[in-house]
């Protein structure tokens, strides 16, 4: 503190009486809004919508430096770990090996067995895929924003997914954008199915790494690495969902979710309408088909999964208690002639012609295991 | 220097904040604080103006990007510009160390009582480790700040000692 004044002496200004009633003006509509926003006023709600809608340009161009640092930075760490990294997945590929014809010979038992009951047909699954664009850090929120809106057919509660499993549902739909509630946000409630045994649960997100496991029953025995899935009893989230693994000990049990939420890079929206959905958000568009659909396409491009697209969304079938599926939660595209209640889209066929695709429409075939592909471009 | 330069860099902090850096969980709360420190520097530092209330738009605008509730980092970010007000009536603007230690009892404050608002909104105790490490890393991270701010102002990394503004205060 250098000169002649004292530093602990305010300096005067004619302008304080004003300043201090713009400043109290300030800090009350500041608790306005939180109060506001704490009853959920539409008009807020609205607002921010708009907002988001228009700010959607200015954060995926921000945001991508920020992903290609991302993925120099994986690309940089697999080239040094790359002979390691040939090692495992040999071992990895003689145990998939195994397990595929394992899984073969499950699919053929499972038609044939179909075909004796004349089972219906599951509906197929659509979905759209995008990327993450901003994210959402703070005490209140773990979510993303990705650049799917109403525009691509996408609504509030749509479960959302990435190659590892179910990362969140959608919370905020704009025109472009979508808000994603992650799953271990502090608003998170997920109704699951744990183990081979299928214990109902709930999975409770409490904003850190992990998810809570509330709600179970007593004297369920639960051991760490058994599967969590979507029991689809909320009438929302499709049902066999991978969420991912029970970890912690009796009494405090949690969830380690597949997804790595904290880097969340291309993400699949599901097409997954059910009558609670239609009636808390009604589609934009007339809903001809049935359970689920996508909506209507802009023109289509026959082509392939960008390769900025989600992996093989894990969408995976409940598993029985004969029925000991891999924890991966992607499988591996299926052959023609397979018939895996796991569906994935079929080989990527590139054209050289196509424009980058930055969101790709894709539907999942359900039972039968076949997929179609189509992809819009969008700007 | 023009007004517009405080409002811009602080723009850019916001938008940065909603970049998706892959941050782990325990972090989150680190760059929408490094918000409200850039607007407690451009408040307290001599020579720079930054009103009120552009202070809540911009923290209000944190508000939207982050999707948390409207209002709850307007209000921390409008403490902070009012501290950073009273820091530069009291003569802490010209020095560095002198801010910082200003900065330094702000911190907690502003964690604790955003920890008590977040939990008080969600009507339960919210994890407080996360707000605890996002203000001991905005106090750790305080000089760069200043300095950044420092070359926005200035246009260079001028090293000037502990003096922020020498002959200027």
């Amino acid at each position: 503190m250098r000169g002649a004044r004292s530093p602990f002496r305010p300096r005067p200004s004619r302008w304080r009486g004003p300043v201090e009633l713009l400043s109290f003006t300030l800090y009350f509509l500041c608790a306005v809004l939180l109060v506001l926003s704490r009853i959920g006023h539409g008009l807020l709600v609205n607002v921010r919508d708009d907002f988001v809608d228009l700010s959607a340009p200015l954060l995926e161009a921000a945001s991508m430096p920020a992903i290609l640092g991302r993925h120099a930075l994986e690309h940089a760490r697999s080239y040094a770990g790359a002979f390691a990294e040939i090692d495992r997945l040999k071992a990895e590929n003689e145990e998939l090996k195994q397990w595929e014809w394992r899984a073969k010979s499950l699919e053929n038992k499972v038609e044939h067995l179909r075909l004796l009951l004349n089972a219906v047909d599951e509906p197929a699954l659509h979905y759209v895929t995008g990327s993450v664009i901003a994210d959402a850090r703070g005490p209140f929120l773990r979510s993303a924003l990705i650049n799917l809106g109403r525009d691509n057919g996408v609504r509030i509660g749509y479960a959302v997914i990435n190659g590892d499993g179910l990362i969140g549902r959608t919370v905020d739909a704009g025109a472009s954008v979508a808000r994603v509630l992650l799953l271990n946000d502090l608003n998170s409630r997920i109704p699951v199915l744990v183990g081979p045994a299928g214990v109902r649960a709930l999975a409770s997100g409490d904003n850190s790494a992990e998810l809570r496991l509330d709600f179970l029953p007593d004297g369920a025995k639960l051991y760490p690495g058994d599967e969590v899935y979507t029991s689809g009893s909320d009438g929302v989230l499709p049902r066999g969902l991978h969420v991912g693994v029970v970890s912690g000990s009796p009494g405090a049990y949690r969830v380690r979710p597949h997804a790595e939420l904290s880097s969340l890079d291309a993400v699949s929206v599901l097409f997954f309408d059910t009558p609670t959905l239609t009636t808390t958000d009604p589609p934009v568009l007339p809903d001809p088909r049935a359970l689920s659909a996508a909506p209507e396409a802009t023109p289509a491009v026959a082509a392939a999964p960008s390769p900025t697209a989600a992996q093989t969304p894990a969408v995976a079938s409940p598993p029985s208690a004969t029925d000991q599926t891999p924890a991966v939660a992607a499988a591996p595209p299926p052959a023609p002639e397979q018939t895996l209640t796991i569906a994935s889209p079929p080989p990527p066929i590139v054209s050289s012609e196509v424009a980058p695709v930055e969101t790709v429409k894709q539907t999942v075939g359900g039972s039968e295991g076949t997929a179609s592909v189509e992809a819009q471009t969008q700007q | 220097m023009s007004t517009m330069q405080p409002i811009l860099s602080v723009l850019f902090a916001v938008v940065a904040t909603a970049v998706p850096w892959g941050l782990p969980a325990d972090a989150t709360f680190i760059l929408p604080l490094v918000v409200v420190m850039m607007v407690f520097c451009w408040r307290a530092l001599p020579g720079a103006t930054l009103s009120a209330l552009a202070a809540m738009l911009l923290g209000l605008l944190t508000d939207i990007v982050s999707g948390g509730p409207l209002g709850f980092w307007a209000l921390l970010t409008l403490i902070g510009a009012s501290a950073g007000g009273y820091a530069k009536d009291f003569g802490a603007g010209p020095e560095v160390v002198t801010l910082w230690l200003f900065w330094a009892c702000l911190a907690p404050g502003l964690a604790l009582l955003g920890w008590l608002l977040a939990s008080a909104y969600f009507l339960r105790w919210v994890d407080w480790w996360p707000i605890a490490v996002g203000a001991a890393a905005s106090v750790v991270l305080f000089p760069v700040v200043v300095k950044g701010l420092r070359w926005i102002e200035r246009g260079s990394f001028a090293l000037g000692a502990r003096a922020n503004y020498r002959g200027r205060a």
